[in-house]
């Protein structure tokens, strides 16, 4: 089922969590909305699903107006942050909630909703946890119960607030392939609301970032991460070095003073060398090397005297025998130059 | 021997105060006795003394004095007045704690301070604020005679006043619990398709339940012990308007002492029952909370292969 919030706005009080939000969401698709706390990512999410009426705006369902419709007419599949599992009840009694309070007419019988929550035990694969409580279980076993009780409803879109926020990297990062996993598997519309930029680029089909209750943009992974459409999202997707700039032409060139222009490069793009290849590039000291994960990470300082970080391989890493206190030339390899927020000429 | 070495081992790790906020011993022991001596004192004694003067003259006349007609009317009258007054203030309470606990609005804190009214108002004043509006000189005593209604002197002001004092005990209970839960579980509940009585019978009063049978057993206990406030607004009438407080002081006052404290022994065997259950409902509630915690259990770690297909609508 496709989703369309059209010009949302919401303000709670003074303060407005959403600023004529518009968004459109394809049938099938799984959507990451991202954004720093304060963005409005969350508030749009309950928007959708009903827990929370925009104060202007539309939200249709495959076209249908719904913006008047209550949550529990919406029939959406919701996922808390922090689970919102009925603590008083079992794993099994916590899935069939949703089947069970249905009305008599239309409410499965006892045999098919131990069926139908049997079924989704073992897609979550917790089968032998059945009549634990909520209490004895881990945090990814909760999340994971949270979501076999949202789909137990057969929901036509699911919507899930932060599902991995309250997990430990490890778990997190099991879990969230696994919901990447199902979703290929049922191709539910999905929207998920996450802070975690590496979260929203591994699983989602497409991007939404948002900034102050507005969309910086819409994209594919691939697409914001790559082509960024304003500083805010290239700064948010990953690390990133600030240089002051200037442009002459189509060419970027890096200086030491204010120019009004601000150039950007992502650690990954910097190049080490001893020699000045021609090129631009600029003089540098190393102050710090960081040889532990797959990428070595150096801290140095430019010659005007802001901090550099350079990320590079660690064969490249061996084959320059870096050092402590070193001076070194380093090689922007890609920049992206931004003026007062408007979008980037392409270096 | 093992027994005396075990408790000298005992005595010197108790000496050492190996935590830096233990006590020495002998300042532990002073404390304990004089918080047994003073426990001693004002309770055991007091309650020892009801029961032995109320079987005094021996236990026919014990019983004697509870079947009397005037204080079986004042068992009754009470039982009324505890039966109305706690169901109504278990409906409000909940009520009350659900406003306060889940929504903001204008003038919230005014009715947190008016809920506590009851508590930080003399009694004898609450019966006179009834009788000042229900009575015949009062604000609405003209009405009142003229429709033939009587509330104060009669069974009514009684419930009124009953209610009114013990109105605290459920919101005061519920109001924190119902704050600290928040309203996740119901927002899942409402996506879930749940009505709002399904989710307040099937999420909201399971999670609330032991706090709520917490303050309806204060409630009770208070509901039937109350004087003050059903003083002012009885008028003594014996075989009507006494209830069993009341029958104890005309009993006292009449040097009746043997029939007093029969009647007296029942409040406090009220008192000791509603301790007992009260440990009782502390002690599930515990175990409740046992449960709540995270258990050791071995975690099925997920696997990541294979998933079972499943047909979404």
């Amino acid at each position: 089922m496709s989703i369309e919030a059209i010009g949302i706005s919401k303000r709670f009080g003074q303060f407005a969590a959403l600023d004529n939000v518009s968004l459109v969401i394809p049938s099938g698709e799984l959507v990451a909305l991202l954004g720093p706390s304060g963005s409005g990512k969350t508030t749009l999410l309950r928007v959708i699903a009903g827990l929370e009426f925009a104060d202007t705006g539309t939200v249709r369902f495959d076209g249908h107006d719904i913006s008047d419709r209550t949550a529990r007419e919406r029939r959406v599949g919701f996922v808390f942050q922090h689970y919102a599992l009925f603590r008083h009840m079992t794993v099994f009694e916590n899935i069939a909630f949703g089947l069970r309070v249905r009305p008599r007419e239309n409410r499965p019988s006892k045999k098919e909703i131990q069926a139908k929550v049997h079924e989704l035990l073992r897609l979550i694969q917790l089968e032998t946890l059945a009549q634990r409580y909520p209490s004895q279980l881990s945090g990814g076993q909760r999340q994971r119960v949270a979501l076999a009780r949202a789909l137990a409803v057969e929901p036509k879109v699911l919507l899930l607030d932060e599902p991995f926020g309250a997990l430990d990297a490890k778990v997190r990062l099991e879990l969230r392939r696994w919901l990447r996993q199902l979703h290929d598997e049922i191709h539910i519309t999905s929207v998920f609301v996450t802070h975690d930029q590496e979260e929203a680029l591994e699983v989602a089909d497409r991007i939404v970032v948002m900034n102050h209750g507005r969309i910086e943009q819409i994209g594919s992974p691939e697409e914001v991460y790559n082509h960024p459409a304003t500083p805010f999202v290239y700064n948010f997707l990953g690390n990133v070095n600030l240089f002051h700039g200037r442009l002459e032409g189509d060419k970027a060139y890096i200086h030491e003073r204010e120019t009004g222009h601000v150039v950007y490069v992502r650690p990954h793009l910097l190049e080490i060398d001893r020699q000045p290849n021609g090129g631009s590039h600029f003089r540098a000291r190393i102050k710090h090397i960081n040889a532990a994960g797959p990428l070595v990470k150096v801290e140095a300082i430019a010659e005007w005297g802001d901090p550099v970080h350079i990320e590079m391989p660690q064969e490249k890493y061996r084959d320059l025998h870096l050092t402590k206190d070193e001076s070194v030339f380093v090689i922007p390899k890609d920049v992206k130059v931004f003026q007062n927020g408007e979008a980037p000429p392409q270096k | 021997m093992a027994t005396a070495l075990a408790l000298k081992n005992l005595w010197a790790a108790a000496d050492r105060a190996t935590q830096a906020t233990t006590e020495r011993t002998w300042v532990r022991w002073s404390l304990i006795a004089v918080a047994v001596l003073f426990l001693a004192t004002f309770l055991f004694l007091p309650l020892a003394i009801v029961f032995t003067s109320a079987f005094a003259k021996g236990v026919s006349m014990y019983f004697a004095a509870l079947r009397e007609p005037d204080t079986l009317a004042a068992i009754r009258l009470t039982l009324l007045a505890a039966g109305i007054a706690v169901p109504a203030n278990l409906v409000f309470g909940i009520a009350a704690a659900w406003a306060i606990g889940r929504f903001e609005f204008v003038g919230k804190s005014f009715l947190i301070t008016l809920i506590d009214l009851p508590f930080s108002v003399s009694p004898v004043v609450s019966g006179l604020i009834y009788v000042l509006i229900f009575g015949l000189q009062g604000l609405l005593g003209p009405w009142l005679a003229a429709h033939d209604l009587k509330i104060i002197f009669a069974v009514p002001g009684i419930v009124l006043a009953t209610t009114f004092v013990t109105f605290p005990f459920v919101a005061r209970e519920l109001i924190p619990l119902v704050q600290a839960q928040g309203n996740e579980e119901e927002e899942a509940a409402l996506t879930l398709g749940a009505s709002g009585w399904q989710t307040f019978f099937r999420v909201t009063l399971p999670n609330i339940k032991w706090g709520l049978l917490y303050g309806v057993i204060l409630c009770n206990a208070r509901a039937m012990g109350e004087f003050g406030a059903v003083s002012v607004v009885s008028g003594h009438i014996r075989g009507l308007t006494n209830t069993m407080p009341l029958q104890i002081e005309i009993l006292y006052n009449e040097y009746q002492f043997a029939p007093a404290f029969a009647v007296a022994s029942l409040l406090a065997l009220l008192a000791l029952a509603t301790l007992i259950v009260k440990t009782a409902v502390e002690w599930k509630s515990t175990q409740h909370a046992n449960r709540q915690e995270p258990s050791t259990a071995p975690a099925a770690a997920p696997t990541l292969t294979a998933l079972p297909g499943v047909k979404a609508a």
